[in-house]
């Protein structure tokens, strides 16, 4: 069964292989750091992604986590993101 | 009196606007380059303003009027879609704020467009635009060899981030392939001036940036703060200086950092031209401040930092390196004062990381300069 966190999480892989140029990140498991390891976001890439996030789903994350706790890892954006959208309008 | 924000980039329509006509409609012969508006791209330019294009036209109408202009755009975003769409790209591709823009057309239906969707935007007619180089928005107060070159600069990241697009490996694999160098020198005089432009100036990649409630920086670091720290015994005042394959940046950075209490050291002031982002700096200065700190036997790195929407590039960093906010009042829990700051402040985070345990890596095109009497922050590059 194909979750709204599934469905989220392969609008994110899209995301981040445009942005990137990196079509690899097409086939990133959802438990994938996002920073470090094969994605290794940077401050610059975070930026555009949090941006677009906000643009498609009306999602501000960067405003409700502080911490950033939710880049954790693809899986946890997703998940924190699938719980949020369309909730603002 | 809250003074105007600087422009950092202005946006130019081409048809009526920089041409004395329009592009597609002109045939053979494109039209020429309106001569006012050439001498005031060249006058802002000398500022350290940016100029890009917004055109309803194809890209050859850009080539065209680089041309004719005799301008290197630092941008050009040419096609058919809003130009309220258009110009949050430039400055995404610049690395800027949007309201750091300004946009020039001769069309009132696209002025308003902008206007209403953008309204951070200062929207300009061509006649406006002729009388702007005496208004104080495009007056930045201090220009430095850094801030003229900055046109040929953007330049140079437009054919580098051209060149990262078709690289296809990571984005580490690319700074190395392209000769990045990173270095981090303790600050002299002479990098005074330009420290106090990047106060000024950086907004995205700057820890005290917007304490004084919407004023600029400048109001919140006095010009003479950092020579004072020269003399300061247990403050660094630190530089980062950057350059590629693609050209030189150099100075594009700095940092403060308190020593005074020597468990948890604190870094009062870091901040980063919006030019180097996406070159690894922020990631490269926050690892070498760790391992630094580390190797001095600090047990823990404090990062006071203003939260807003506007910073966001550098809690990323922050987060990526392992920091976590501590506390959100002025100052904090552990009475660290925020030193680049009143007291009276906006919502601060306190971002803090202890150093047992696995520090970030060290990209080896990252050099401590040799002449500092700084100690080895790990592993030396050979």
């Amino acid at each position: 069964m194909t979750t709204a966190t599934d469905v989220t999480a392969s609008e994110l892989r899209e995301i981040l292989a445009t942005l990137t140029g990196r079509d690899e990140l097409l086939a990133i498991p959802a438990g994938t750091p996002l920073f470090g390891g094969a994605v290794a976001l940077d401050s610059l890439t975070g930026t555009l992604l949090l941006r677009e996030i906000q643009r498609r789903f009306g999602v501000d994350v960067a405003a409700e986590d502080l911490n950033l706790d939710a880049l954790a890892t693809l899986g946890t954006l997703a998940e924190f993101v699938a719980a949020r959208r369309g909730q603002a309008g | 009196m809250s003074g105007p924000v600087p422009v950092k980039c202005v946006v130019w329509d081409i048809d009526n606007t920089l041409l004395t006509g329009v592009y597609l409609e002109a045939g053979d012969r494109p039209p020429a380059a309106d001569p006012v508006l050439a001498a005031v791209l060249a006058e802002l330019g000398g500022r350290g303003i940016l100029h890009a294009l917004a055109s309803k036209n194809p890209p050859a109408a850009a080539e065209h009027t680089a041309a004719v202009t005799g301008w290197q755009f630092a941008a050009a975003e040419c096609g058919w879609g809003r130009k309220s769409d258009a110009l949050p790209k430039i400055a995404g591709t610049l690395g800027i704020g949007v309201d750091t823009l300004a946009f020039v057309d001769d069309d009132p239906v696209e002025r308003a467009e902008v206007a209403s969707a953008l309204p951070q935007v200062l929207v300009l007619t061509p006649d406006e635009a002729a009388e702007a180089p005496g208004w104080p928005e495009f007056s930045p107060p201090v220009v430095t060899a850094e801030a003229r070159r900055r046109g040929q600069l953007y330049a140079e990241r437009r054919q580098r981030q051209a060149a990262q697009r078709s690289f296809g490996g990571s984005r580490d694999e690319f700074l190395r392939s392209v000769g990045t160098n990173v270095r981090i020198a303790r600050a002299s005089r002479a990098d005074l001036p330009r420290l106090a432009e990047l106060a000024v100036r950086t907004r995205q990649f700057n820890s005290a940036a917007g304490r004084g409630d919407g004023q600029p920086p400048a109001e919140v670091v006095p010009p003479d703060w950092f020579a004072g720290l020269l003399a300061d015994p247990v403050t660094d005042l630190l530089t980062v200086w950057l350059r590629d394959s693609f050209g030189d940046d150099g100075l594009v950075g700095g940092c403060v950092i308190a020593r005074g209490d020597p468990a948890a050291w604190t870094v009062s002031l870091l901040m980063i031209s919006c030019r180097a982002m996406g070159r690894g700096v922020a990631e490269a200065l926050l690892a070498w401040l760790t391992r630094r700190a580390a190797s001095e036997d600090a047990l823990a790195l404090r990062v006071p930092c203003t939260i807003d929407e506007r910073n966001l590039p550098l809690r990323l960093a922050l987060a990526g390196a392992g920091f976590r906010a501590a506390s959100r009042a002025p100052g904090g829990p552990t009475g660290d004062p925020a030193p680049a700051g009143p007291a009276a402040s906006p919502a601060i985070g306190v971002f803090e990381r202890a150093l047992a345990g696995p520090l970030p890596g060290l990209a080896d095109w990252v050099h401590p300069d040799p002449e500092t009497p700084l100690p080895s922050p790990g592993p030396e590059p050979a």
